[in-house]
């Protein structure tokens, strides 16, 4: 099957089964995307279809076939980086940083989607997304801060 | 206070990039050309006899290289200090989730079928669930044989209150005596999970007689040695590779599967790889212990403690191994940061059948500080007194010891206390159903062993060596800006290099908020032994008296000379590297303790029980602050993670074994679980290191429960006395309190 990841063209055989993160991390090697929960509840592993927020932990590969995926590496222009990546940097959106991927994919789908989100909107938004290390604080000052720098 | 450039600086994490960009690997992420993927068989039983172990169909799947049982690994035991821990069980398991057998596969499909096809077979014995149960009279005893495991204290009699510690200060029943009202009250905790996003995970590769190790730890040397001492091979055999560190808060700090995955390694003759799933983490974790502490407290009508009788149990769980010290502390936190002259302190540490715990940030303070805060408002309300005043009568001050003894500098309690008070509006007019709640905290930083090295690069750049494994606290950011500071270089041309374990022969790594105590200090002595040694080198070069020369940043004063000189151009024009390094043991008792005082504000539906968080208040004592970004995360993290301990999470049991197996059950806070916070800092120079700093890792997340239960009484007149505080309880409670008024008035 055929897929575009991250703006490239990919030709995959996934076995039946697979699920889109294996397809991902092993086979494609983009280790960006993190396996936490494997329930789909905690978003670690989030990533874009077709412009759309999944569980990459509980998609099918096959369901990938003729999308286009984005991952965490897919979310920077070249070497530019992404306001909400940048945002998430100075803001401290980050700690250990395994959620982070996740959190920066479902950050830059609300965006996309509503580019100056209220505070309790983008909660709303943010709220499949699991982090310990922060309390969730400075990941929506990230997102404002971005959303205020884009606007 | 001394004028920094760098030190306090908001600076953005060294390892932010690769983490936003997805560059980042973690164990889970490293490709070891080769590697099987390695499961784990877990107990269904909480106490039975192994009676076999049939293996037959799980070795003869295709594709299975390995299978593993206790009677293939002999008789290993591991453990932080108590080495009580089988690396897999043999003849006995002691708790639901034990490791009993393990596989090693071509793919984790694979891994998971052969687990599957193993089948033990038990016979039950009687297990112990509970404290009630294991303390019980002729309770079955889990671990006969406990006075032969290296690190126990040996018992007279073999138990499972394995330690029962009593430590008495000045005269308690006089105390009681001279008390005119005494106070008693019983508190109950529970099971926590650290809920770090990243499971456990190990690969080991074993390689011309030298096992390389990819495990996410916090402390590598020590599980190097760990390791070298469970499986009986040399610590030179071993060597552990950095990776990221997805999360840790007191739970990445014990070989954990580590062992199993070696002897597969071995038995399999290839690498393995084993990563954990969510399901084990919940299941054979190492979660914070559940507690009950007894406190009986004797007072003045003046409001003057008199005496004090703590009694704190600890449900060790199934094994005590996971516990860095054997026990945790804890104790003496629930007798407090007060000036109490009779006090009497018990610790008992109890074995049950149950997933054994282990640390958790401020390992044992939660679960004391909810229980003594929570009794000082009853306390409080026996005497007709305000908690707030009530506190300010009994804290310490300079000079005064503490109710366990300790005698600390500069302290600042009651100061941090009133700057909660008045930032939280505590004296404000409420709302019906409105209550706010008061609660203390204080953990002074752990010392350990650091090493540090800065290299200083011909053309200017800076290389920071380091053996320290940042689990995602910052220690490695604030490591940068020390050197930065030293050095009067920007961050960028500072380059972190981590070692592996080969790089030094002992370090303590993190821990116990240690890691910006020791490491700072070490960090700052590197880099000014750095700018000794270049000294030294250009004093032989330019054929002047080191006296004569100083460096001020890049610049090179030589006495004498006009011009100054630029020692990266000079390094350069030499081909020289200069390299300082510096290792220390600073294992002193801090004499300076960081107070924290939070103030939570509720809404009680009194209808449904229901608590709404209206605002959190924390204010903390916390010497200088090195980088306050990293700083407020720290606050943020650890108040959330108080919050989800006070008011959802909880793993619970049914019939011993854990039923809370996914995030959909066991419930941590979320984005919209969060209250607005407000923070104060109460900025010194009172701490320690060269940049007198206080640890502020653990104690945001300490008072949090307590805070919520007293507001809650506040709001509603019941005590919630066990943790969490669902809206069940409260609802619960008031149904009991309006039927108790009622009888009440019916007899009138």
């Amino acid at each position: 099957m055929q897929l575009t990841v991250n703006g490239e063209p990919v030709e995959v055989d996934p076995p039946p089964g697979q699920l889109l993160i294996e397809l991902l991390r092993t086979d494609l090697g983009l280790t960006g995307t993190k396996e936490a929960c494997s329930v789909g509840v905690c978003g670690a592993c989030t990533v874009l279809l077709d412009g759309r927020m999944v569980a990459s932990c509980l998609a099918l590969a096959a369901q990938a076939d003729g999308a286009e995926v984005v991952t965490v590496e897919g979310l920077a222009d070249d070497e530019r980086l992404h306001p909400i990546q940048e945002s998430f940097l100075e803001r401290g959106g980050l700690q250990c940083g395994i959620c982070t991927p996740g959190q920066l994919v479902a950050a830059r789908a609300l965006l996309d989607a509503n580019p100056t989100p209220s505070e309790d909107e983008a909660k709303r938004w943010m709220t499949g997304n699991l982090c310990r290390c922060t309390g969730y604080y400075q990941i929506l000052e990230a997102i404002a801060a971005a959303s205020e720098a884009e606007a | 206070m001394a004028d920094y450039v760098e030190i306090g600086r908001p600076t953005p994490r060294v390892d932010g990039l690769a983490k936003v960009t997805g560059a980042a690997r973690y164990v889970a992420d490293q490709a070891i050309p080769g590697a099987l993927s390695g499961r784990l068989v877990h107990s269904t039983r909480s106490h039975a006899r192994i009676v076999s172990i049939d293996t037959a169909e799980a070795r003869a799947l295709p594709g299975v290289h390995a299978v593993i049982t206790g009677e293939d690994v002999g008789h290993y035991l591991y453990g932080r200090m108590i080495k009580d821990i089988p690396v897999l069980a043999r003849g006995v398991v002691r708790y639901s989730g034990e490791r009993v057998a393990a596989v090693a596969a071509e793919t984790e499909e694979i891994a998971r079928h052969a687990a599957d096809l193993i089948e033990v077979t038990y016979e039950e014995l009687p297990a112990v669930l509970d404290l009630d149960a294991a303390l019980e009279p002729g309770a079955p005893v889990l671990h006969p044989d406990l006075n032969a495991y290296p690190g126990m204290r040996p018992l007279d009699e073999p138990a499972n209150a394995y330690r029962w510690t009593v430590n008495d200060r000045g005269d308690l029943d006089a105390g009681f005596e001279d008390a005119d009202v005494i106070v008693e009250g019983e508190y109950e905790t529970q099971r926590h999970h650290q809920a770090y996003l990243e499971p456990h995970a190990s690969i080991v590769s074993i390689e011309d007689g030298r096992a390389h190790v990819w495990t996410n730890t916090k402390v590598p040397q020590n599980i190097r040695d760990d390791l070298a001492a469970t499986v009986g091979i040399s610590r030179d055999e071993i060597v552990l590779h950095h990776s990221h560190i997805g999360g840790d808060f007191g739970g990445k700090g014990t070989p954990m599967d580590l062992p199993v995955c070696y002897f597969l390694a071995q038995a399999a003759g290839r690498p393995v790889r084993m990563v954990a799933d969510y399901i084990e983490e919940f299941m054979a974790g190492m979660p914070r212990h559940a507690t009950r502490t007894r406190l009986r407290t004797g007072v003045r009508h003046d409001g003057t403690i008199t005496a004090h009788h703590v009694q704190f149990f600890v449900n060790s769980g199934a094994y005590a191994g996971y516990k860095p010290a054997g026990v945790i502390g804890g104790a003496p936190r629930a007798a407090g940061p007060y000036r109490i002259p009779n006090t009497r302190i018990e610790a008992v540490h109890v074995y049950t059948n149950t997933v054994p715990g282990g640390h958790m940030r401020a390992p044992g303070s939660p679960q004391a500080v909810f229980a003594l805060e929570s009794h000082l408002d009853e306390v409080a309300g026996r005497l007709g007194l305000d908690p707030f005043e009530f506190r300010m009568r009994n804290l310490v001050e300079d000079g005064d010891e503490t109710a366990w003894g300790q005698l600390f500098d500069d302290v600042r309690v009651k100061e941090t206390l009133e700057a909660a008070a008045e930032a939280a509006g505590y004296m404000e007019p409420k709302r019906p159903f409105v209550g706010r709640g008061i609660a203390i905290g204080d953990h002074a930083s752990g010392g350990g062993i650091g090493n540090a090295e800065v290299a200083l690069e011909p053309g200017g750049g800076v290389v920071l060596g380091t053996a320290i494994f940042d689990q995602g606290s910052g220690t490695h950011t604030t490591l940068q800006q020390v050197v930065a500071e030293e050095l009067r270089a920007p961050l960028h041309r500072i380059r972190l290099e981590v070692w592996d374990t080969d790089g030094t022969v002992d370090d303590s790594g993190i821990g116990g908020s240690r890691a910006s105590r020791v490491n700072t200090k070490v960090a700052h002595e590197a880099a000014q032994d750095a700018r000794r040694k270049l000294v030294e080198l250009a004093a032989e070069r330019l054929g002047a008296p080191e006296a004569a020369i100083t460096i001020d940043g890049d610049e090179l004063h030589v006495e004498g000379h006009g011009q100054p000189l630029h020692w990266p151009a000079l390094l350069a024009e030499w081909e020289e590297r200069v390299v300082g390094r510096a290792y220390i043991e600073d294992t002193e008792p801090m004499r300076v303790t960081g107070f924290v005082a939070q103030i939570a504000e509720v809404e009680v539906d009194p209808e449904t029980g229901e608590i709404e968080v209206i605002e959190l208040t924390t204010a903390h004592d916390v010497g200088r602050v090195l980088n306050p970004v990293g700083h407020q995360g720290q606050i943020n993290g650890g108040v959330v993670q108080g919050l989800g301990y006070a008011l959802m999470e909880e793993l619970t049991l049914e019939d011993g074994r854990v039923a809370t197996l996914s995030f959909g059950d066991y419930k941590i806070p979320t984005s919209l679980d969060i209250p607005p916070l407000r923070t104060v800092l109460i900025e010194s120079d009172a701490g320690v290191g060269p940049y007198t700093i206080k640890g502020i890792g653990e104690t945001p997340n300490v008072p949090v429960a307590a805070a919520i239960a007293n507001a809650v009484a506040d709001a509603v007149g019941v005590r919630i006395a066990d943790l969490p505080l669902t809206s069940e309880k409260v609802y619960r409670a008031l149904r009991d309190e309006a039927a108790r008024s009622s009888r009440a008035g019916s007899a009138e």
